[in-house]
């Protein structure tokens, strides 16, 4: 597949690879700990599991225009993107790098920084945690949790989610505290994944195999109503690609803008949302988007991306 | 003559009335019956060692009328012999975990299988015998007639009358059956209303109908997620078009399910339009209503499709098409399981479906040890039908080609039934799709079956593609010519690694087997691009929004 | 329990390696595998190292390798795979795809 053919097919579809390399400019990716370095897993081989020579995440740096961009693309193929020792290490080596390009672009460029400052963009595709090396895997969580708060004033995060996976477990609280979000209807963002939801609570609370009411809990749309995600666009790389660009094209402090978490006035926002959900008490999130003002809830699922987007009603930012 | 005129001819009709009378004192007069009522009336109308039919197949299910079967007294009904097409509930196993059951003739068990295996080994179930749907009809009036019949429609009115619109199904066989031989007949129904879209089921056939709390369940068997089909799937697929629609002009056609089949249903306006067969090939189907054939029906490939069911979701889309599906003067589409497999038997040139395992003969088998999983309809579409006299092209080519009928027939010419198994040589977990023995004769051994159970016997066998090649089966003179062809493709199973590279070459040189590139396809470009829809959305879209996918399948 | 390390070797063709030093190819999900292509002067020789968590198949592996080596005209090359119940066929197809991938120099 070259680059032009790349840009047109889904991003539900593509490999870590693929989208590793179609998301920077065409031939500026340069993998880092790829598969040549072999570095597969330390402890799968006891278990009998599988290895693969990346560890299941694509890590490297590209470039958008002027700007190095530091990339971490996850593998759902390969232990559903699960974050192990190895994975995990890749994905805080990619930050500590990031973070010392910013270093250097601030003392070459300090009068345009904007142009050459770098960015962090991770392509999600998890359910979190690697169960198999665990330990290893919440340290991992940790680690870049730590390194997102690092970054905070020196250079953007910008979280990717429409694989086919989704983003789950831990690493839905690691998206959430990233700068921005970029969705697809497709992607699929939370905590507890939809299975275990289910185990814990009965069917009748979630009934994991209905995956119309998945996509109306954690499916772009519904992020994008509830604005836990910032842009929502069809599913192809290029669309993708497009709203990467644009985003970081403006100014750093309008990306920090897009931030969930982070401020006083932010926290008071996520509040606002527990206490309105207390007394909504929806029985699905179609009741939550008839709040906001669509009058025709079970009709947003059906629509077009482009077609829902002129049309929707969004939550305020006052949550009430 | 003195005895003929003291015999009573009537004593069915007697016990009938008897049967009644006990509910009316049961559960009050009138046929329409209060759900809460039910376990009280099936008390008052089944006796120990009747035989029942709980309706149900691999679509519909009269499951509440099954649950509440279940919660009966034991010591007042016991030993019941349930002759039905499926056991597929988990109420149905437990009719006999509680005693209230003993024995089962049927036809197919899908996700009961395995308990019912285990059930028979324990000693709680006797097992009769397994069958197809055809064959259990057929019996239905002749040694298993229903005493009492429980059945499910959509609606029914205040006089009995039934609409079992789109998934009528079983239901006409199974109310004939028992009705006609002074049996009872209780429907559970989603809705009373007071006047129905049409009659499907007459009144006076019908002694009592019950609301049911939920509508009936009905599984979603047919649908496949194009979005789950696999490139191997697809190298299949165009293998089957090219080197069997194509090579005999199949027009009429049996799909079963899974999704090989759709793989082909999806390539027919794109690989198949390519090779330029539209017209030429699939006109006419016996066939439920596929998702998957949306495709193929809306770019015309499709004049008439008659189905044995109804697929949940479809329902708008067929009543949307009566040019291709049978909908009836009401605007509604009805399906008839009977006249489907009657169809399916007689009237189609090719049945093309998957199986689990495939022997050295060339016998195929979805059993395997611990899962009685039953027939269906599958073995009455594979096989040749030896009642057929009509001639097709397809046909009458096959008939041609057959390498052993000059010594059965001599010279008269007489066509045959293609008979197709797409099989992948491993499956997942490098579970083997060629065996040196079918798991079935274990499960012989370990049920005390009669026989092991086969779905398609080598004999009918015309033609088996996998991704190494096809077989074209029929064409062999001899057994050991047919194994070789079976080795040929069998890949590198057991079966398959016994192949003689020499005897493959001339088998490959007699026509007897074709590799993808004796068929022109290069497998490194068999993929999923070439798929006319790739997921269910993609479906909706083509249907113009009148398919309405189940949640299941609906991921948006 | 733990993973299974087999290695084959092939008389190949001397010369008919890849263009670049190495080319990767391919994802280790559920059924499937990748492949490490390594160019190596070894007299023509493919060799083959497999890691994977299926047992009892030594036989079918060679079968399949051998095929591929034979059918493709490549050699001097080491190809590591890692593997996760690949069947015969999506080795074999794999494989193929890789050897031209590397070849027609297409993105991965």
């Amino acid at each position: 597949m070259n680059y032009q053919e790349g840009q047109n097919h889904s991003f539900l579809e593509a490999t870590a690879r693929e989208r590793a390399n179609l998301l920077v400019d065409e031939g500026s990716f340069t993998e880092l700990l790829g598969p040549q370095d072999r570095m597969t897993s330390p402890h799968l081989p006891a278990l009998g599991e599988a290895v693969s020579f990346d560890d299941g995440v694509v890590t490297g740096v590209g470039r958008i225009g002027t700007r190095p961009v530091f990339l971490i693309s996850q593998e759902g193929r390969f232990i559903g993107g699960a974050v192990g020792e190895v994975h995990g290490a890749k994905m805080a080596g990619i930050f500590r790098l990031a973070l010392e390009a910013y270093e250097a672009a601030a003392k070459a460029h300090p009068d345009n920084l904007d142009l050459y400052r770098p960015a962090v963009v991770i392509s999600f595709e998890t359910g979190g945690v690697r169960l198999h090396e665990a330990n290893a895997g919440l340290l991992a969580h940790a680690e870049v949790m730590d390194l997102i708060q690092d970054t905070k004033g020196k250079l953007p995060v910008i979280s990717l989610i429409g694989s086919k996976v989704g983003c789950f477990g831990g690493m839905g609280f690691v998206a959430a505290a990233t700068d921005a979000i970029i969705m697809s209807p497709q992607g699929r963002l939370g905590l507890t994944g939809p299975e275990v939801i289910e185990q814990e609570m009965g069917k009748e609370e979630f009934d994991a195999s209905d995956k119309s009411l998945i996509s109306r809990t954690t499916g772009g749309k519904h992020k994008y109503i509830m604005r836990d995600c910032n842009i929502l666009v069809e599913d192809k790389v290029a669309d993708f690609r497009r709203a990467l660009c644009e985003l970081l094209a403006q100014p750093y402090e309008k990306v920090c803008a897009c931030r969930r978490i982070g401020s006083y006035e932010l926290v008071k926002e996520q509040m606002d949302l527990v206490a309105l959900a207390a007394e909504l008490n929806p029985g699905d999130a179609k009741d939550v988007w008839r709040y906001y003002g669509n009058e025709h809830p079970e009709q947003l699922p059906e629509l077009e991306t482009a077609e829902f987007l002129r049309v929707v009603h969004r939550r305020p930012k006052e949550v009430r | 003559m003195q005895e003929t005129q003291q015999r009573q001819w009537d004593t069915l009709r007697q016990d009938t009335a008897r049967r009644l009378a006990a509910a009316e004192e049961a559960v009050g007069a009138g046929k329409l019956v209060k759900a809460k009522d039910t376990v009280k009336l099936l008390e008052a109308v089944i006796h120990p060692g009747d035989k029942i039919n709980l309706e149900g197949n691999n679509q519909k299910q009269a499951d509440f009328l099954a649950e509440r079967l279940c919660r009966v007294n034991p010591e007042k009904i016991h030993g019941l012999h349930l002759v039905q097409s499926a056991i597929a509930l988990d109420s149905h196993t437990k009719l006999f975990e509680k005693g209230i059951a003993e024995k089962i003739d049927f036809s197919y068990s899908g996700a009961q299988a395995g308990k019912l295996a285990q059930a028979v080994q324990e000693g709680k179930v006797k097992l009769g015998d397994i069958h197809t749907y055809l064959e259990l009809f057929g019996r239905y009036f002749i040694d298993l007639i229903p005493r009492v019949a429980l059945v499910a429609a959509y609606q029914a009115d205040k006089d009995g009358n039934l609409y079992t619109g789109s998934n009528t199904e079983d239901t006409p066989v199974v109310v004939e059956a028992t009705k006609f031989k002074q049996g009872i007949v209780i429907a559970q129904v989603n809705e009373v209303v007071d006047r129905l879209p049409r009659v499907d089921i007459p009144g006076d056939w019908v002694d009592f109908v019950i609301q049911s709390p939920r509508p009936f369940y009905l599984e979603p068997l047919f649908t496949r997620d194009p979005a789950l089909i696999t490139d191997a799937q697809v190298l299949r697929a165009m293998m089957a078009i090219k080197g069997i629609y194509a090579e005999y002009g199949v027009q009429t056609v049996n799909h079963g399910i899974g999704f090989d089949t759709a793989a082909i249903e999806l390539l027919l306006p794109t690989y198949g339009e390519q090779l330029g067969l539209k017209g030429k090939i699939c006109t006419s189907f016996a066939l439920n209503p596929h998702p998957t054939l949306i495709p193929a029906i809306e770019s015309g490939w499709v004049k008439n499709i008659h189905c044995f069911g109804g697929e949940l979701g479809m329902e708008e889309y067929v009543k949307a098409r009566p040019d291709v599906f049978f909908v009836g003067p009401d605007g509604t589409p009805r399906s008839n399981r009977t006249y489907a497999q009657i169809a399916g038997h007689y009237a189609v040139d090719l049945f093309i479906g998957g199986t689990l395992q495939i022997d050295e003969d060339g016998n195929s088998s979805t059993a395997t040890a611990t899962r009685i999983a039953g027939f269906g309809g599958a073995p009455n579409m594979g096989c040749d039908p030896h009642g057929r006299r009509h001639a097709s092209q397809a046909w009458l080519k096959c008939g041609a080609e057959s390498g052993t009928a000059e010594a059965a027939l001599g010279g008269m010419p007489r066509g045959k039934r293609l008979v197709v198994q797409l099989q992948e040589t491993f499956r997942e977990k490098m579970a083997p799709g060629f065996v040196e023995r079918l798991d079935a004769w274990e499960l012989k051994e370990k049920a005390g079956l009669a026989l092991p159970p086969v779905m398609i016997y080598g004999d009918d066998l015309t033609h088996i593609v996998t991704e190494e090649g096809i077989a074209y089966l029929h064409k062999c003179r001899s057994l050991e010519e047919r194994r070789a062809a079976i080795r040929a493709v069998a890949g590198y199973t057991a079966v398959g690694l016994k192949a003689n590279p020499k005897e493959t070459r001339e088998l490959r040189a007699s026509g007897i087997v074709k590799t993808p590139q004796d068929l022109g396809i290069d497998p490194a470009k068999a993929n999923r691009s070439l798929l006319a829809a790739k997921n269910v959305r993609d479906l909706v879209k083509w249907s113009g929004g009148l398919y309405q996918p189940p949640g299941k399948f609906k991921n948006w | 329990m733990a993973l299974q390390h087999l290695e084959f070797s092939y008389p190949g063709i001397p010369g008919a390696s890849i263009p670049d030093q190495w080319f990767h190819s391919g994802v280790v999900g559920s059924g499937d595998m990748e492949v490490l292509l390594t160019r190596k002067e070894q007299q023509g020789k493919v060799t083959v190292k497999v890691c994977t968590p299926v047992r009892g198949f030594e036989q079918v592996w060679d079968k399949v390798l051998e095929r591929f080596v034979l059918e493709s005209g490549c050699g001097d090359l080491e190809l590591e795979i890692n593997d996760n119940n690949a069947t015969p066929f999506v080795v074999g197809l794999r494989l193929r795809q890789a050897l031209q991938d590397a070849r027609g120099g297409e993105l991965a």
